[in-house]
């Protein structure tokens, strides 16, 4: 059993796990205690001596019956499993629970892996009708924010540590005057119908109450703005034929509906044979995004020039009102092959815009498809029959100065942080009696607020919500929270409300009490079980768009320099930012980790005389002052093909100052163990990158235009996972190695098997020429290996770049699954980064140019190849095949002499070069997957195809007797894949998925030339570009 | 003999090979010069290089604790250069020790007298080099606690290392190496450790030293053995010289890495070897014979020897990093051509350029006759021959690793100062081991040296008794 430091720290826990027998024990029954004394004839169960074999046999069964229950502090209420009923509850076996996590504002199904009560590893829910199983990077990381171990432990008065019982007493005396007082809430978006109804009761109980919504959602806005009344847009590109995103990564992970998003636009681009039609993509964006990766015609522009862009597009479509703003536009080929394609496919067309347009682009757009009459087919409009959230941040600073709120409850949202620099939160906090904040860390809207609430994780607490399109959910507890002190949002705003504690679980049960229907214990269960609610959807509803009047583009100048500013794609607005998975995580676009960069363009860069100096390997990048209006922040700059010119990209989230209570690790000169500990210097998340929301001001939160931008001395150490050289030279031998193999669609059809040409041919003389040296002592042939039980399965893994988008999510899930270690920025600057499945990003132009070209990414996993050439190499035999096909380390053999990752041509190999687990936090460890061994200092690792599962599905099919069936065996990075665009399965199943995917003609293997037969297979890209904008159609 | 007679003898170069002792020595004089290094008090200028060499020894454990302390992250390693300072200091020493086995085993088999002077030094050289070398695949492993598993010894794993491994074959022919050149060495001291025994007066030393030469008596008997042995000894260490490199060889060119996938890797790294080997003797032999005052042994007729050696090995070696760019281009395989067109112009050009100016450049300058005999010259040469041969092997290791197959993979490799003082750590050794030799053991192989002296002409003292038939012995009209 794992303990925590704090939680044995305190004493007399009415929290601490308790035994017991039966219901009737627990609650102390007069019969249960004289049928307990009396349970054997008297003598029959005494001993001799103090624990008599009965004795301990009977310690021992309750023990083990009750193992499940003590190890894990898992909640007093009922939680139901997912897939296995509790009687097979067996130590060792994982169970797992449906529940649900909150994500801006609406919830994804989720799927959690608990081993001995111990939350291990997230997967979407399979069936729960939104992610389908898959789930981006936010969920997977989310894991790791749970065991965080600077997460807030205690209840923080006036900044002294207090306790739990003192905030209690707090409510009950506040609350008693409560019909006088003037309180006023700020909350993240929350779709939770439980927190519907407390904000009634508060309502109600308080004289006075402002709910103000932690929000920027321009999209809603501009839809509210078109249809005259507030929906829910949802896109299905499945049906879509042409689309136009304007700024807009709706593939990106930071996207609301970014699980349906990308699953819809990969079905809408099936290229299973040549005849097949595929949608087309044109993006319009300042910055590359993942979804700029996968466009098929991209138009870098500055996002503030969109607006214009915008109107010129709707111009031409027929569209009233904004010709005179979209002049600029008016005749740029790229808006007039946009709307001759948009025209043709009419209904199957569809315009969207991203988080940096206003909400007049917004509306725009909803116009543009009201009026190709793509609404109710590409556009899914929904009925939210929610109030309009108050997002009016300033009126309430405006308030709270005006000494007009007598208590304000922060919940879960960092305005002091993240609002609006001209705002001056911190100041108005000061301004407001009772100030209350509820967080997960100590962070910087904590240190200004009177009270500071920990917060309890998605996973410790009960809760409930809408997905996107509305399915419900219960948010169902793994855990008790790690921390006494943790609460819920609900239970702090109804203790807030009543002055009277009530669990989550009672809250969120009697709001549902009312949302089914018949025995309300059995479809509670059924919830529960299933983890959402059927048909509960949000009604769609049809509306017609009109065009925002008054649309009025920005007037920009050609030089004028704009800076963008964008959720980061790791750590969102900052939430994240502790999560040592994300700051590793390598940036999807940029690959840059543990930093915030301000990302130009080559030419800007030319033009403000920055630069990205190349030395030993690292990349020094020159500081950028950039100052809007009065504000001014200072950040490495840098350089990113693609990007539009004269635009600044700067993401949210960094630059965060967060308590830890973990002591700074020192040791001494000799020892290393302090550098090594990636947890033993405050925060994670404390002074990584810099902070820009000094620069976004109420105005404008997503854009500025006319910003300043002087190069400062300094220099700084930018860290990247690639790119360590050149790149017009790496731009030039990926084009020519046919690493990353597309065509259009025209080439795909006069050849559809393009990946073939070009192939290099093989090396070395075919293996076949030696059969006597290959195939007949092959030691696959050998009788040892055939008898195996494992020969029958051999497995193989083929990955779909057609599909893949390059979200970043099976990295992160890779890392949860595989206990992969987080090395931090030092290292990964010296090359030693662990990632067993890394996303390889090229640039591609026909003259490699570094101005304008294509991006694609690539993942990477072990390649597990037939003849590997890591194998032969090893002295002591530590990386063998096993009877299933696949390369295995043998972690406890290996001597590390990294020979065998000199020799692997793909570089997937992973050497520990320290002992990174010896200090890592006791939190941490628990997130840790016990079927995987946690590697020692000086060995090598490297992807297994996820081994433990197979075995573990190996071990259930041997019990029961029968083949493993097509798809029982997933991979991380398969299951998490919201693309569906990796296929792992037994190649010796005729019938399986990854036999047909083998069979494509788009397959092809990366670097087949070496003969090393590489068990993953890729299928080449088809792109769909326009002919007259692309000169390579 | 006189001194005239004996200039005049030197010849006209043409038909006449020069005495290969100078100075009209005597065997006394030649047994006094030696052994009175190892007899006198040990002088200051001793201490002195002794502490300094020490230094560098304890830099080394030092070094070396702090790598098993904290592992081989304190190096410069990162994922696609997995191999960096230590491989290429193997190479490099394990480089250095060829030349000892080659001077003494095939330059005997070849009858070349003039390794007399210089193959005790060399032999020693040789060992100490291998030391040097065998230690750094020891301490490169990730887990070094565990590194009796590349061992074959029986075990309750029931393991075996695995002998595909070419690493497994380095462990055996290095080891083997080692072994044959220490007892060949050891064969080799036997007389010279009987005649220090002989002019000893202390009664430790003669213990000492007359269980190390094995009762000695100079018997013809025990000569006639000794010479079978010794010669048995050189056939069987001489083909060890051509494999100890070939199979160090092998741990390129047995991989899949562009750059060291080349079938040529044996035969060039054989003559890389020989050409760095005979530069550290010379460095090594240019100082012994100034401070130690053998001239007259190792005169500048052996080191001109010894630089056409160089010119030829130096030139082999550069024939083939030439060979290589062809069969690069020849071979029509992109991966190749990138890797050597990287080599010379990607970011480790530099280490390219010095490598290309110090192997195959400098030791050009040896086909002028002036500057082959020059001391000074061939000292400067020497020393740009061994930095040539160590950027030789930090070309080949690290320029071939840092950018292979997938560009997003390519990385830099950058040496840490734990690198470089580790690698200076093993000259504290190597030299500590040194100066221990030279103080203790000939550095001459006093035996050896008389047999090429013309005194030990069975001719020498006939007719006059003085010498003078066997002096006309090496006249034209005599064949």
């Amino acid at each position: 059993m794992i303990e925590l430091p704090v939680l044995d720290a305190a004493e007399a826990q009415p929290s601490r796990p308790k035994f017991w027998r039966s219901v009737s024990h627990l609650k102390n029954d007069p019969a249960f205690r004289e049928m307990a004394a009396h349970e054997f004839v008297p003598g029959a169960a005494d001993g001799p001596g103090a624990a008599s074999r009965r004795q301990f046999l009977q310690l021992m069964g309750a023990s083990m019956a009750l193992a499940g229950l003590t190890a894990c502090r898992r909640p007093v209420e009922h939680v139901m499993p997912f897939a296995r009923k509790p009687e097979e509850l067996i130590p060792g076996l994982p169970l797992n629970y449906a529940t649900a996590m909150p994500f801006r504002g609406a919830l994804r199904g989720l799927l959690v892996e608990s081993h001995d009560g111990r939350p291990t590893k997230v997967e979407g829910n399979p069936e729960h009708p939104e992610s389908h199983g898959a789930t981006t990077v936010f969920e997977q990381a989310s894991l790791l924010d749970l065991y965080d171990p600077d997460r807030s432990q205690r209840v923080v008065r006036n900044g002294d540590e207090a306790s739990w019982q003192a905030f209690v007493d707090f409510c009950r005396q506040y609350a008693t005057g409560a019909a006088s007082r003037r309180v006023a809430v700020l909350a993240d978006p929350s779709s939770s119908m439980t927190m519907q109804a407390l904000r009634q009761a508060l309502t109600a109980a308080y004289g006075q109450v402002r709910w103000v919504t932690c929000d920027v959602d321009p999209a809603a806005q501009g839809l509210a703005m078109a249809f005259g009344q507030r929906v829910r847009a949802r896109y299905d590109f499945s049906a879509a034929r042409v689309i136009v995103s304007l700024d807009a990564d709706f593939l990106g992970s930071t996207d609301r509906d970014m699980l349906h998003n990308t699953r819809t636009f990969t079905e809408g681009r099936r290229m299973e044979e040549p005849g097949q039609e595929m949608s087309r993509l044109y993006v319009v964006e300042s910055s590359y995004s993942i979804t700029g990766g996968m466009a098929d015609n991209r138009l870098r522009l500055r996002s503030s020039e969109i607006p214009a862009l915008a109107a010129a597009l709707a111009a031409r479509l027929g569209l009233t009102g904004v010709a005179g703003e979209g002049a600029a536009f008016a005749d740029h080929p790229f808006v007039v092959e946009m709307a001759n394609d948009l025209r043709q496919a009419g209904r199957g067309g569809v315009v969207l815009a991203g988080e940096t347009q206003p909400a007049e682009v917004h509306a725009l757009c909803a116009a543009l498809n009201s009026r190709l009459g793509s609404v109710g087919r590409t556009m899914h409009l929904f009925d939210t029959q929610a109030p309009a959230d108050d997002t009016d941040l300033a009126g309430l600073v405006a308030a709270m100065n005006a000494g007009d709120v007598d208590a304000l409850l922060i919940l879960g949202c960092n305005p002091v942080y993240d609002a609006p620099a001209d705002l001056d939160v911190a100041g108005a906090l000061a301004r407001v009696g009772e100030t209350i904040h509820l967080g997960l860390h100590r962070d910087e809207t904590a240190a200004a607020c009177r009270w500071h609430l920990p917060m309890a994780h998605y996973l410790e607490a009960w809760g409930d919500g809408r997905a996107y399109g509305g399915t419900m959910s219960v948010v169902q507890p793994l855990i008790a929270p790690l921390y006494e002190d943790a609460h819920s949002a609900l239970e702090v705003l109804h203790l807030f409300t009543t002055g009277t504690e009530r669990s989550g679980y009672d809250l969120v049960r009697d709001q549902w009490k009312g949302l089914l229907q018949g025995d309300f214990e059995k479809a509670w269960r059924r919830v529960l079980h299933d983890g959402y609610l059927p048909e509960s959807g949000y009604a769609a509803m049809t509306a017609t768009a009109s065009v925002p009047a008054g649309y009025r583009a920005p007037a920009v100048g050609p030089d004028d320099l704009e800076v963008v500013f964008r959720l980061d794609p790791k750590v969102l607005d900052g939430r994240y930012a502790n999560n040592a998975w994300m700051q590793e995580l390598p940036d999807p676009t940029t690959k840059v980790v543990w930093d915030n960069v301000a990302v130009v363009s080559p030419a800007t860069a030319e033009r403000l005389g920055v630069r990205n100096e190349l030395r030993n390997g690292k990349y020094y990048a020159d500081r950028l002052q950039i100052t809007v209006g009065d504000a001014a922040v200072d950040l490495p700059v840098w350089i990113q093909p693609g990007h539009a010119d004269n635009s600044v990209a700067l993401n949210l989230g960094y630059g965060r100052t967060l308590a830890s209570n973990r002591p700074e690790h020192t040791s001494n000169l000799f020892d290393l163990d302090s550098y090594v500990d990636v947890y033993g210097h405050g925060a994670i998340g404390s002074g990584v990158g810099v902070s820009v929301a000094p620069l976004r001001t109420t105005g404008a939160m997503q854009v500025a235009v006319g910003a300043q931008a002087t190069v400062s001395d300094e220099e700084y150490l930018v860290v990247t996972t690639q790119d360590h050289g050149t790149l017009p030279d790496e731009m030039h031998e990926a084009r020519t190695r046919g690493i990353f193999r597309m065509a259009t669609v025209a080439e795909y059809r006069a050849n559809p098997e393009f990946v073939r040409e070009g192939e290099p041919e093989l090396i070395r003389e075919p293996w076949e020429d030696y059969p006597a040296l290959w195939q007949n002592n092959h030691p696959t042939t050998q009788p040892g290996y055939k008898d195996n039980p494992y020969y029958k399965n051999q497995w193989g893994m083929v990955i779909d770049l057609h599909a893949c988008t390059g979200c970043n999510a099976c990295v992160v899930a890779c890392q949860a699954e595989n206990n992969i270690q987080v090395v931090g920025k030092a290292e990964i600057g010296e090359g030693r980064e662990m990632h067993w499945i890394r996303l390889d990003r090229y640039f591609v132009s026909p003259t490699d140019s570094v101005e304008d070209p294509h991006m694609v990414l690539q993942p990477l996993p072990c390649m597990h190849c037939e003849n590997a050439p890591c194998e032969s190499v090893c002295p002591v035999a530590a990386t063998v095949h096993s009877p299933d096909g696949t390369n295995q380390m043998i972690y406890n053999r290996c001597i590390g002499t990294r020979y065998c990752a000199n020799n692997c041509p793909y570089k997937v190999r992973r050497f520990n070069f320290y002992n990174w687990t010896k200090d890592l936090p006791v939190q941490v460890r628990m997130a840790q997957n016990p079927n995987v061994t946690v590697r020692s200092r000086g060995v090598m690792e490297k992807c297994s195809y996820c081994i433990q599962r197979v075995r573990e599905v190996n071990k259930r099919t041997n019990v029961e007797d029968r083949p493993i069936r097509d798809g029982e065996v997933m991979t991380a990075c398969q299951q998490v894949c919201p693309a569906r665009a990796i296929t792992f399965g037994d190649l010796n199943d005729p019938d399986s998925k990854v036999v047909a995917k083998k069979q494509s003609d788009r397959r092809y293997e990366l670097l087949a030339e070496l003969s090393v037969k590489p068990r993953t297979s890729y299928l080449g890209r088809v792109r769909n570009p326009n002919p007259r904008l692309s000169s390579e159609a | 003999m006189s001194t005239d007679k004996s200039l005049a003898l030197a010849g006209d170069g043409y038909h006449d090979e020069p005495p290969l002792v100078a100075g009209n020595l005597s065997f006394h004089e030649v047994t006094e010069m030696v052994a009175m290094h190892t007899e006198k008090k040990t002088p200051l200028a001793w201490y002195g290089a002794f502490s300094i060499a020490n230094i560098g020894l304890m830099v080394l454990l030092v070094m070396v604790a702090y790598l098993f302390w904290n592992g081989i992250g304190v190096w410069g390693l990162n994922n696609p250069v997995g191999w960096g300072y230590a491989i290429v200091n193997f190479v490099f020493w394990v480089g250095i020790g060829h030349a000892g086995t080659l001077i003494s085993a095939i330059l005997f088999l070849f009858r070349q007298q003039w390794r007399t002077a210089i193959n005790r030094s060399a032999e020693a050289m040789t060992l100490f080099a291998v030391i040097c070398a065998l230690l750094f695949p020891t301490i490169h492993v990730g887990r070094v606690w565990v590194i009796y598993w590349t061992l074959p010894i029986p075990n309750q794993m029931e393991m075996w290392p695995q002998f595909k491994s070419p690493l497994l074959w380095d462990v055996f022919a290095v080891s083997v190496y080692f072994t044959v050149s220490l007892v060949f060495w050891y064969v080799g001291l036997i007389p010279d450790l009987a005649t220090l025994r002989d002019r000893t007066t202390k009664k430790f030393r003669q213990k000492v030293l007359g269980f190390f030469s094995l009762g000695w008596t100079g018997a013809n008997r025990h000569w006639r053995n000794y010479e079978k042995a010794y010669l048995l000894l050189a056939a069987l260490a001489t083909p060890l010289v051509l494999s100890v490199h070939s199979v160090v060889s092998f741990d390129f060119a047995v991989s899949i890495v562009p750059g060291w996938h080349t079938t040529i890797f044996p035969p060039y790294f054989v003559a890389g070897a020989i050409f760095s080997g005979f530069g550290m003797v010379m460095t090594l032999m240019v100082i012994a014979r100034k401070i130690y005052g053998l001239e007259n042994i190792i005169t500048v007729n052996h080191l001109e020897r010894m630089n056409m050696v160089i010119l030829l090995t130096g030139s082999m070696v550069g024939f083939a990093y030439i060979t290589e760019f062809f069969i690069a281009w020849y071979s029509g395989v992109q991966y190749e051509q990138y890797a050597f067109i990287n080599r010379a112009t990607g970011p480790y050009a530099w280490a390219y350029w010095i490598m290309m100016s110090c192997n195959l450049l400098f030791p050009q300058f040896f086909w002028v006759k002036k500057l082959r005999r020059n001391v000074a010259f061939m000292f400067v040469v020497s020393i740009f021959v061994n930095i040539g041969m160590w950027f030789e092997r930090f070309v080949i290791v690290v320029t071939s690793l840092h950018r292979d197959y997938l560009p997003a993979a390519w990385d830099y490799y950058t040496p840490t100062a734990v690198d470089v003082l580790t690698f200076v750590g093993s000259f504290g050794l190597f030299f500590t081991l040194f100066l221990i030799f030279l103080r203790f053991v000939p550095m001459v192989a006093i035996a050896e040296v008389k047999g090429v002296m013309p005194q030990a002409d069975p001719h020498f003292y006939e007719d006059h008794g003085d010498g003078h038939t066997a002096g006309h012995a090496v006249e034209p009209a005599r064949p």
